[in-house]
C-alpha cells in the first residue's frame, strides 16, 4: 500500500518550519512582487525611525487608528470612529472589532494603550518619534474596544499623525515575549503583509496574511531589496530584475521613458525646494531686493530644463496637496525688467556680489544653483555659489545663521500639513530659522496650533503663506515629484505621494 | 635569536599600526557630524533637549577617550558592541564578512586564471604582436576606474544581453559580474608581474640546463620556470590584498553585494560610530595581518630579508 502526504499538508509543514515565529495563518509565496528601494531602514520598529524607507515597507505591515492612503484623505483605520469631548481635551476612539496581529494576538484597547505608553515612555525616548506625539498626556482604556486620549495640549495635526510612523499599533504580548531587539528585526502588526525575513543591507521579505480584516492582498509575497547605488537599481528595473523601483534618480528619467517595458509614474511629493533669504544682514534685508531676485529667476524654465518637467511651481514653501496652501497666490512672475527697476530703486549697483549656500551633495540643486547664478547675472547681481559638506551645512552654516544672502532649504513633512514646514521656517527661535523674528508670524503659527477647527487653521496657515509671499521672505522654487519606475507587467499600483508605497492591490500579469 | 627578534619586532609594529588606525578612525568619524541629528531626522519640532536626550542614550556625551577605550575593549574582547541603529555589530559583521571573503577569493581566482596564462604567453613571445597587445590591454585595464567597468559589465550582460543578474546575492550567477570586475582590475597588474617574473626565470641558468637536458618545453615552462617565478608572484598577491579590499568596497556598492564595504559605507552615511569603527578596524587588522604573514613567511624563506 502506498502512502503519500497530501501536497498542501507538506507545504504547510514546510512553511510552518520556515516561519516558526509567525502564525500558521500565512500563505506560501507563489507570486512574488520584486521591489527595489534605495535605503535599508535598518530597524523596523515604528518608534525607532523617521525614514521614508521604513514607510514604504511598514505601511504594508502596520496600521494606525487612522488610515491615510494614496489620496491623502483621513479615513477610519483600526479605529472605526472618533469624537472630541471635554472642550477638546479628550478624544474618544472606538476600535475595530475582530482584528488580530500576525501572531494571532488580538487587537484591542490594551494594545493601543501599550503602543502609546511605550512611545511616550522610556523606550520611545531613545528614538526620534516621541517628540511628534508629546501632545498626548495619557491613553486610558475605557473598555476592550474604546480608548480615550487625554491631551496635554491641543494638537490639530494629531489625527493625521495617528495615520503614520510612531503611532502604528504594536502587539504588547509579542514584544514582551521576544524583547525589543527581536521586535526591531521581526515586528508584527495588523496589516495585510507580515514580515517573513529581514536581512539587513539585503532585503525584507513580506508574505500576505489571510487573516487581514480588510481582505486579502493580491500577490502572495513582496521581496523588497535595498539597492543604494542608483545605477544598479535602475539596471535591475530595466533588466526586469525588479517589478517596481522607488527613488528614481532624475538622470535616469529619460532612460526609463524610452524603455518599452517600464513606465515612469510621477506624483507630487511632499518635498519643496526653496531659497531662503538672509533677512538680518546684507542687501537682502531690503524687501525690494528680495522681490527683485524673485522676479529675476524663471522657475518654470528651471523645472522644464533641469527637472525634466517633473516638479511643480510653488508660491510658498508647500505644494498643492498641502493643507494650508493658499491657491490664490501665483508664483512670482519672471520679469527681469521689473527686477532691474527694483534693484535700481533700492540703490543696488550693478555687479554687486551675493552668495548662495547649500549642501554639496544635492546634485540637482547644484545644477539649479548655476542657472540661478546665470539669471541673476542678467539683472546685474553676481552670485557666488557655495556648496558645503552636508553635515557642516546642516549643523553649522544653516542653524547658526552663517549663510550668505541666499541659502538652500528643502523640506517635506509626510503629514502634508503646512504647520510642519511653516512653524520651523517662520517661528522665532526654531533651529531651522536663523533670521526671522516676527511677532505676527509667531501669533498666527501659535494660534493654529491651539485649535482643532480646520477652518481657523486653514485661514491662519494661508495667512502665514500670504505674509511670507508679500514680504518675499523666501524664493519658492519647486515642489518635487515622487517618482516610481514600474514594469508594465504590474497592475494596480497607485503611486503614494508620501513614499509610503502600498502593495495590497498590486497584481502581476 | 635573530628570527625571534624579527618576529617580535614585526608583531609590535603590527599592533602599533592597528592602534593608530583605530584611533584615527574613531577620531575621523566624529568629524563627520552628529548622529543625534541624523537620528532625529526630519521629524518636526526636534528641540535641543531631544538631541541631548538621544546623545545621552547613545553615550555620546562622554569624553572622547572614554568612548575610544570602550571601543578598544569591545574590539579586544570580540564583543564589538551595539550599533546605534541596528543591534549587535558582531552579528552584522558575521553576515557581511563571509560574503566579502567569497567575493575576494572569487576575484583572486578570476585574476589568477587569466593573468598566469596570459603572462606566460606574453613572456614567451616577448616583443611579438600578442605580447604588445597584452601589454596595451593591461595598461588600459590599469587605467579603468573599477566602478565604471562594473557598470559597463552590468549594461552589457544584464540589460543588453540579460545573462547575469545586475545585483544581489541570491545565486552563483550573482557572483560572476562583481568577481569579474575586480578580477579584471587585478589582472591588469598581475599579468605584467607574471610576465616580468617569467622573463627573469626563463633566462636563468637552471632553465638553460633543463632545456639542455632535452626536457619538453611544457616541462621547462611549468615545472621549472613557473614554480620559481611563483615565489614572488604569491608574495605579491598577498601584498595586493590591501588594494583588493579597497576595490571591494566600491564594487560591493555597485553590485549591491551585502559585504563589509556596503556595511561600512552605510555606517558612514548614518554616522553609526560603533559599526564604522568596527568594520574599518577589522578590515585594517586583516590587511595588517596578511602583510605580517607575508613578511614572516618570506623572512623565514629568505634569510636576507630578516636583516632589512
Amino acid at each position: 500500500m502506498s502512502f503519500s502526504i497530501p501536497k498542501n499538508v507538506l507545504r504547510s509543514a514546510l512553511v510552518a518550519t520556515a516561519l516558526t515565529a509567525l502564525s500558521p495563518a500565512i500563505s506560501w509565496a507563489e507570486t512574488t512582487l520584486n521591489v527595489a528601494q534605495r535605503q535599508d531602514p535598518q530597524n523596523l520598529d515604528p518608534i525607532d525611525t523617521f525614514r521614508l524607507s521604513w514607510g514604504s515597507i511598514a505601511s504594508n505591515v502596520f496600521e494606525g487608528l487612522v488610515f491615510r492612503g494614496e489620496d491623502l484623505q483621513l479615513q477610519p483605520g483600526l479605529a472605526t470612529s472618533w469624537e472630541f469631548h471635554d472642550n477638546e481635551t479628550r478624544i474618544r476612539f472606538n476600535l475595530r472589532e475582530g482584528v488580530a496581529f500576525h501572531n494571532g494576538e488580538p487587537f484591542n484597547a490594551g494594545a493601543v494603550k501599550y503602543t502609546f505608553d511605550r512611545l511616550l515612555g522610556e523606550q520611545g525616548a531613545k528614538g526620534p518619534q516621541r517628540s511628534n506625539y508629546t501632545s498626548i498626556k495619557e491613553v486610558v482604556v475605557v473598555d476592550d474596544l474604546t480608548v480615550d486620549f487625554l491631551m496635554e495640549r491641543p494638537d490639530p495635526v494629531l489625527i493625521t499623525k495617528l495615520a503614520g510612523y510612531g503611532a502604528m499599533i504594536v502587539p504588547p504580548k509579542y514584544i514582551e515575549e521576544v524583547g525589543e531587539e527581536a521586535f526591531d528585526m521581526k515586528p508584527v502588526g495588523t496589516g495585510p503583509f507580515a514580515v517573513a525575513e529581514y536581512t539587513p543591507t539585503v532585503n525584507v521579505k513580506l508574505v500576505k496574511t489571510n487573516t487581514y480584516w480588510n481582505g486579502e492582498a493580491k500577490v502572495d509575497a513582496v521581496d523588497i531589496r535595498f539597492i543604494s547605488e542608483d545605477a544598479t537599481r535602475m539596471a535591475e528595473l530595466l533588466s526586469g530584475g525588479v517589478d517596481i523601483a522607488l527613488n528614481i534618480p532624475k538622470p535616469s528619467v529619460e532612460t526609463i521613458k524610452q524603455n518599452d517595458n517600464v513606465d515612469l509614474v510621477a506624483v507630487d511629493g511632499p518635498t519643496v525646494v526653496i531659497n531662503r533669504f538672509n533677512t538680518s544682514t546684507g542687501i537682502t534685508t531690503d524687501p525690494r531686493v528680495r522681490r527683485a531676485i524673485a522676479h529675476a529667476i524663471d522657475t518654470n524654465a528651471i523645472i522644464e530644463a533641469m527637472l525634466g518637467g517633473l516638479a511643480s511651481p510653488i508660491s510658498s514653501a508647500q505644494g498643492e496637496k498641502s493643507f494650508g496652501n493658499a491657491s490664490d497666490l501665483q508664483p512670482y512672475a519672471y520679469d527681469p525688467e521689473k527686477a532691474k527697476a527694483l534693484l535700481a530703486e533700492a540703490g543696488i549697483a550693478p555687479g554687486t556680489e551675493i552668495s548662495l549656500d547649500f549642501p554639496g551633495n544635492m546634485d540637482t540643486f547644484r545644477e539649479v544653483s548655476q542657472v540661478i547664478a546665470a539669471y541673476l547675472d542678467m539683472v546685474g547681481l553676481k552670485l557666488n555659489v557655495r556648496p558645503h559638506e552636508n553635515s557642516v551645512y546642516f549643523n553649522d552654516i544653516h542653524p547658526n545663521g552663517k549663510t550668505g544672502e541666499l541659502y538652500y532649504f528643502g523640506w517635506g513633512g509626510w503629514t502634508f500639513d503646512f504647520d510642519n514646514t511653516a512653524y520651523l521656517l517662520y517661528h522665532s527661535g526654531e533651529r531651522q530659522n536663523p533670521y526671522i523674528v516676527d511677532e505676527k508670524l509667531d501669533a498666527l503659527l501659535d494660534a493654529q496650533r491651539a485649535t482643532y477647527d480646520t477652518n481657523v487653521r486653514q485661514d491662519a496657515l494661508q495667512a502665514v503663506a500670504t505674509y511670507a509671499y508679500d514680504n518675499t521672505l523666501d524664493l519658492p522654487l519647486y515642489n518635487e515629484a515622487t517618482l516610481y519606475g514600474v514594469n508594465k507587467s504590474v497592475e494596480g499600483f497607485v503611486p503614494a505621494p508620501d513614499d509610503r508605497a502600498r502593495y495590497f492591490n498590486v497584481t502581476l500579469k | 635569536m635573530p628570527i625571534f627578534r624579527f618576529v617580535i619586532q614585526r608583531l609590535l609594529q603590527a599592533i602599533l599600526v592597528t592602534l593608530a588606525v583605530t584611533l584615527f578612525v574613531a577620531f575621523a568619524i566624529r568629524l563627520t557630524g552628529d548622529p543625534a541629528v541624523m537620528m532625529a531626522g526630519d521629524s518636526s519640532g526636534v528641540t535641543e533637549e531631544d538631541l541631548a536626550r538621544i546623545r545621552e542614550a547613545l553615550g555620546l556625551n562622554r569624553p572622547f577617550f572614554v568612548q575610544y577605550f570602550d571601543f578598544l575593549k569591545s574590539l579586544v574582547t570580540g564583543d564589538l558592541g551595539e550599533s546605534f541603529f541596528r543591534g549587535s555589530v558582531r552579528d552584522l559583521i558575521a553576515i557581511a564578512m563571509p560574503s566579502t571573503l567569497l567575493l575576494a577569493i572569487a576575484s583572486m581566482a578570476v585574476s589568477i586564471l587569466i593573468s598566469i596564462p596570459l603572462g606566460i604567453h606574453s613572456a614567451l613571445h616577448k616583443g611579438g604582436l600578442s605580447d604588445q597587445f597584452i601589454r596595451v590591454l593591461s595598461l588600459v585595464g590599469l587605467s579603468f576606474p573599477n566602478f565604471w567597468l562594473g557598470i559597463m559589465l552590468v549594461l552589457l550582460f544584464s540589460i543588453t544581453f540579460p545573462i547575469f543578474p545586475a545585483s544581489g546575492f541570491d545565486s552563483w550567477q550573482s557572483l560572476i559580474l562583481p568577481a569579474t570586475t575586480i578580477g579584471i582590475i587585478l589582472t591588469a597588474t598581475n599579468v605584467r608581474l607574471v610576465r616580468t617574473q617569467m622573463l627573469e626565470t626563463l633566462s636563468a641558468q637552471y632553465v638553460m640546463v633543463a632545456r639542455a637536458k632535452g626536457l619538453s618545453e611544457w616541462s621547462v615552462i611549468y615545472k621549472h620556470a613557473l614554480r620559481n617565478a611563483a615565489i614572488s608572484i604569491v608574495t605579491f598577491l598577498g601584498l595586493q590584498f590591501g588594494n583588493l579590499i579597497g576595490g571591494l568596497v566600491i564594487i560591493e556598492l555597485v553590485f549591491n553585494w551585502p559585504g563589509m564595504g556596503t556595511l561600512s559605507v552605510e555606517a558612514i552615511s548614518q554616522r553609526d560610530y560603533p559599526l564604522l569603527q568596527a568594520t574599518v578596524s577589522i578590515l585594517a587588522i586583516m590587511i595588517v595581518a596578511v602583510n605580517l604573514a607575508v613578511d614572516l613567511v618570506y623572512g623565514l624563506i629568505d634569510p636576507r630579508i630578516r636583516v632589512a
